[in-house]
């Protein structure tokens, strides 16, 4: 073999290494809605447990070809804010939208990003369980998985989006556009939709909804932790020949997210542990842990990540108490989680990260100014269209269940199986009107 | 607050946050060990106090 050939052998390799690499990134990402699925299904009451399970299915199914028809176009057309640029390999009818044995990378590419997708819609769903119409969700799914959060992906993770070109924004994990902006985006649908019947009292207290199975949503916060390598290994970019880098082309190690995901995690949980003693939030405490360093993965000292995952773990029972106070019934704390955690994540970078200079030498440098406008954009990319859109679905009856049917749960009313058929009939009646 | 360790990429190796300054390293550490070290004392004190109760019958 000539040294012509043996430099083709060794880049085929690479490729092929490449394409392995995000495979295995892409089946563990799966296992995030493995996660999703149990947590829902564990914090919905028995006459619910199968339709909060249907609803998460469909959001995942209906990403995939949404996703593929405008969702990746977004992504490639959209860095410069509002006006697209020519990306017509992200059209669905490209050469390189399919098999093709000259492109290794686009399907790869296209399928962990639609597993980010997906994400993004479990994020919302969990929020809305017991009381959404199936019809009005999948619309709101789609608009955040295959729209919204793509739109911030192309301002502020990508090589050029226009948040780190004119505003140094860095964000490793995908904090704002992923979590930020779903958080957001369930928070404006929350408020059109409206409390289960029963959460709250006319004297402005409340009465918890307890899930059927808080070892189910347990596991399932568990799973979702384990999916999250996959989720993170798929910020990194293999290069094969060269250092691997993050989403904006700065070299980093895989290492480095091994050190601060693990740290944020730790701090995460005892965080939420110290607040609450209570294991739901724990498990929570720990997602919001590593939601919380997710910004800064590549760059942190990991005691810092600690610090940071630690205080993430210790806010997010707070701000749920918050929403509470004012009435609005996020059903499994994923405003908290994702959105409260997400900011704080943006916030937590700029104050501690500041300084690191872009790839391009003429970008602005990570700096706190530019982490706290670019958390507004992502909060309000994401509230906005989820607020809007929610109205406009509550405005021609296609946001909500009919109240005999949520108090007869949603399995009963529209499914044709139970969840646990030899256990008897879900109490219907346990949680009566209060207001 | 400048805690990048790096002006540019070209060459970099240690590039993690406050790597040229021991004492942010320093404090960094002794806060990570208070918080551990806290909250287990923390969670003794609210152990102490739950069995306290679970014994009084409260």
């Amino acid at each position: 073999m000539d040294a012509e050939a043996l430099q083709a052998a060794i880049d085929m390799m690479n490729v092929i290494n490449m394409e392995v690499y995000y495979w295995w990134c892409i089946a563990l990402m799966v296992i995030i809605h493995a996660g999703f699925l149990a947590y829902e299904m564990g914090a919905s009451r028995m006459k619910n447990a199968l339709a909060s399970g249907v609803k998460n299915i469909l959001a995942f199914a209906f990403l995939i070809p949404t996703f593929y028809l405008f969702g990746w176009w977004i992504y490639l057309a959209f860095p410069n804010g509002f006006v697209p640029v020519a990306a017509p390999d992200g059209l669905p009818w490209a050469a390189a939208m399919g098999p093709n044995l000259a492109d290794n990378a686009t399907g790869i590419f296209l399928g962990a990003f639609t597993l980010f997708a997906a994400t993004t819609a479990s994020i919302m769903s969990g929020a809305v369980i017991e009381r959404i119409r199936v019809s009005g969700f999948i619309i709101l799914a789609i608009l955040l998985g295959a729209v919204v959060w793509i739109l911030g992906a192309s301002w502020g993770w990508h090589p050029e989006g226009w948040l780190t070109t004119e505003l140094g924004f860095h964000d490793f994990g995908a904090a704002g556009c992923v979590h930020t902006v779903a958080g957001f985006f369930a928070l404006g649908v929350l408020i059109n939709l409206g409390p289960r019947i029963g959460r709250f009292n006319a004297d402005g207290s409340h009465n918890p909804i307890p899930g059927h199975s808080v070892p189910m949503t347990i596991i399932g916060l568990m799973l979702i932790i384990v999916g999250f390598f996959g989720f993170l290994g798929g910020c990194a970019i293999y290069l094969g020949s060269d250092q691997w880098v993050n989403i904006f082309g700065q070299p980093m190690t895989l290492s480095s997210i091994a050190f601060n995901t693990l740290m944020g995690f730790g701090g995460g949980i005892i965080g939420a542990f110290l607040v609450t003693r209570d294991p739901f939030w724990m498990m929570s405490g720990a997602l919001a842990g590593i939601i919380s360093a997710a910004s800064g993965l590549d760059l942190y000292y990991p005691p810092l990540a600690f610090l940071i995952g630690f205080i993430g773990g210790c806010i997010i029972y707070p701000a749920n108490a918050l929403i509470e106070k004012l009435r609005i019934d996020d059903a499994v704390g994923a405003f908290a989680v994702h959105g409260v955690a997400g900011v704080w994540s943006m916030v937590a970078l700029g104050i501690f990260a500041a300084g690191y200079p872009q790839i391009n030498a003429d970008w602005p440098a990570i700096n706190l100014g530019g982490m706290l406008v670019s958390a507004a954009v992502m909060m309000a990319l994401g509230f906005i269209p989820g607020y809007v859109v929610s109205a406009i679905l509550k405005a021609v009856g296609l946001l909500r269940v009919g109240g005999k049917a949520e108090i007869m749960g949603l399995d009963a009313a529209e499914l044709p199986i139970r969840p646990y058929p030899e256990a008897g009939t879900p109490s219907a009646h346990r949680h009566q009107p209060a207001e | 607050m400048d805690s990048a360790p790096i002006d540019s990429w070209e060459g970099a190796e240690v590039i993690f946050t406050f790597a040229d300054n021991p004492f942010a390293i320093g404090l960094f550490l002794v806060l990570m060990v208070a918080v551990i070290v806290g909250v287990i004392g923390a969670s003794a004190k609210h152990e102490n106090e739950s069995f306290r109760k679970a014994e009084k019958g409260e």
